[in-house]
């Protein structure tokens, strides 16, 4: 009986007692304290992150509108005025730009497109295949990704001149493509690992063939995962010079290629390089927004129970 | 609807040579519910995915109907099936996703949309068509489930623990909707939990499985009343039965200081098995608390170690007080008593097994002894 009784009138006791707010100035909590000082250590390092990367940017975009007065003076120049002639010569005369430009879309879209498609399937396949070895499979495909260029550069070099495929095209395509597909094939395997299974059984049941439900469940679902493997195998094949520089010729030499090219033994041409740096770099930045966009998109958000 | 029949259907994992489900028979009749339900790993999920064409028949074969369809795959079963997630498209409003289905099969877009419609109605949810599964909770996306599966208006439905995701309160709620909803449209169902309180409450029969093996398939009550083996005994019913291996002498089991008296036919099978020993089985609610007035010899002591009381039920958790046998000492007896007087935490209170309802199962095989 005794226990009946006091049990309420402890309650009650404790329910009476005020609350009281931790003095002000006071950290609430070690984990707050300690929070503070990370954080400036944080904006620190984001700021020299910042400084590093967008100075020299800045500094090639502010160079490309110089004229060759400016761009080489002794002093760096920060007020000018701009002009685009180094732009103009790059797009006038026999060895204009465009050409170079239409390769580079050419040879890194294509191969940026063929290795997202068979990345895709090929990542599916794995993400869902039952099969003993799987994880040493998955690890061989990334492995060949880590092989430096160089190691494969010259075996290509002796298949792609016995199949003609030196200076052209589609031997870009197929050099920036063994680069690529592992890597599409990888990243693709690990968004389809995150879509329950259940999500295409669910399809299967309601009358698709594997097909149907991979196209019309699966391939919605990991449309932020084909944008970021597109826009990475992009920007790889769109800023190569390794491969470039050995399989093209003048039928198919490409952006990076053609900035090699004012680079002589009689001089630097700074204003022309620096323009461009800027005509490579502009597409990409825009794609790496793109991607940004998507990466943190998650799809798969209410797709099962408590998401 | 159709009659479903699972004639030993087996199932054996790569690498395993235990089979998941072992020579499964099952007749389900056309527009029954049947329950499958059992512990963790007891092949209740495969048992349903075999069924569904997800999970392939390794052994004996399946048929919907007059149809075989051990070999077919999902989309040609003419089946719905409720996942344990849900499984819902998240990038697909709420009527998409119910009217998938139909969007696959071709059906025309007036048709689809009817009975998309005709459902939501039927489950509360025709102002949430628009919405993405995301924006919706998780008793409504249950119920979304449940209409994805409605629209297609298959021959068979089939559900896999699919109120497991659920609070308390609505799972009871729900259950009673999934009934309700099931015996309206007469499918025949096939429900997968390993709630036995929801097998219990839903299922025209429950079928138990353990290791892959079927014990028992038969109504609630039959499940309840006559348990085929120790494990159905020990599985069905909340609190558990009371369950204890004991001597045997002469013509009496004897356990707690108790003994009661064996039927011949029960005597019988012991002799045919030539076993002295028997496990002995008795609900919470087979027993009555005895006054020490009517002590007689099939009468026991439980002192009593925990006390539930529930408001229209009251449960005694206690252990045997007039032995020393360690092993029934380790035994924990459960008895239902009187909610307006329930006895306190540590009070010896002597019980008796109601005549008739103590179940006997031999000790070496576990199956139900003759009574």
């Amino acid at each position: 009986m005794s226990t009946s009784t006091t049990g309420p009138d402890r309650t009650a006791r404790t329910a009476r007692r005020p609350v009281q707010a931790a003095p002000r100035g006071v950290p609430q909590s070690p984990l707050e304290e300690s929070g503070r000082g990370t954080r400036w250590v944080v904006a620190i390092v984001v700021v020299v992150a910042m400084l590093w990367t967008l100075v020299p940017l800045l500094w090639m975009l502010l160079s490309s509108f110089k004229n060759s007065a400016d761009v080489t003076a002794a002093t760096p120049q920060f007020l000018f005025t701009p002009v685009l002639d180094n732009y103009r010569n790059l797009f006038t005369g026999a060895n204009n730009l465009w050409p170079y430009i239409w390769h580079s879309v050419l040879a890194a879209g294509i191969s940026a497109v063929l290795a997202v498609c068979l990345g895709a399937l090929a990542g599916y396949g794995l993400a869902r295949t039952q099969m003993r070895g799987k994880k040493h499979l998955a690890f061989w495909i990334i492995s060949t990704r880590m092989a430096p260029i160089a190691a494969i550069v010259v075996p290509l070099f002796l298949i792609f001149r016995g199949l003609g495929l030196i200076d052209s095209i589609p031997g870009l395509v197929l050099a920036y493509l063994s680069f690529n597909l592992p890597f599409a094939i990888w990243l693709m395997s690990a968004f389809f690992a995150e879509v329950p299974p259940s999500l295409e059984e669910s399809a299967l049941v309601a009358g698709c063939t594997r097909w149907q439900a991979f196209r019309t469940v699966i391939l919605p679902l990991t449309k932020s995962g084909l944008v970021t493997t597109f826009v990475l195998c992009l920007v790889f094949a769109w800023n190569d010079y390794a491969f470039a520089v050995v399989f093209s010729g003048p039928n198919s030499q490409t952006l990076p290629i053609a900035a090699s090219q004012l680079v002589t033994q009689t001089g630097i041409d700074w204003g022309q390089l620096t323009a461009i740096g800027t005509i490579v770099v502009i597409p990409m930045m825009l794609a790496g927004l793109a991607v940004r966009r998507w990466l943190v998109t998650g799809l798969t958000l209410g797709a099962v129970t408590g998401e | 609807m159709s009659r479903v029949l699972y004639d030993e259907a087996t199932r054996i994992y790569p690498g395993s040579t235990q089979p998941a489900v072992d020579a499964l028979d099952l007749d389900i009749a056309d527009g029954e519910f049947l329950v499958l339900v059992g512990p963790s790993g007891c092949g209740k999920s495969t048992s349903l995915r075999m069924l569904a064409g997800l999970e392939r028949v390794d052994g004996g074969r399946i048929a919907i109907g007059d149809r075989d369809v051990t070999h077919l795959p999902p989309r040609d079963r003419d089946i719905a099936m409720v996942f344990q997630n849900y499984a819902l498209y998240p990038h697909m409003s709420v009527a998409d996703n119910m009217g998938f289905a139909l969007r696959v099969m071709k059906v025309s877009k007036d048709e689809r949309d009817r009975r998309v419609l005709e459902a939501a109605r039927l489950l509360d949810l025709e102002e949430f068509l628009d919405r993405k599964p995301k924006a919706l909770s998780g008793g409504q996306r249950q119920r979304v489930a449940m209409g994805r599966a409605i629209v297609r208006e298959p021959q068979v439905f089939l559900m896999d623990e699919p109120l497991s995701n659920l609070d308390a309160k609505l799972r009871v709620q729900t259950r009673t909707q999934i009934a309700d909803l099931q015996h309206r449209l007469g499918v025949t169902t096939v429900y997968v939990t390993h709630d036995q309180v929801e097998a219990m409450t839903m299922g025209d029969r429950v079928a138990v499985l353990k290791d892959g093996i079927l014990q028992q398939v038969d109504t609630p009550l039959g499940l309840y009343q006559h348990p085929a083996n120790v494990f159905v005994a020990g599985f069905i019913g909340s609190p558990s039965m009371n369950l204890g291996e004991y001597r045997v002498e002469g013509d009496e089991v004897v356990f707690g200081g108790a003994r009661v008296r064996l039927t011949r036919e029960t005597l019988k099978a012991l002799k045919e098995e030539g076993s002295d020993r028997v496990i002995l089985g008795f609900r919470p609610e087979d027993v009555t608390m005895v006054g020490d007035g009517d002590q007689d010899d099939a009468t026991f002591l439980v002192t009593a170690t925990v006390v539930e009381e529930l408001g229209s039920d009251a449960f005694l958790y206690g252990q045997y007080a007039d032995t020393t046998d360690p092993r029934l000492l380790e035994q924990t007896v459960i008895a239902r008593v009187d909610p307006n007087a329930p006895p306190a935490k540590g009070d010896r209170v002597r019980l008796r097994i109601v005549p008739g309802k103590g179940r006997l199962f031999s000790a070496s095989t576990g199956l139900c002894l003759p009574a």
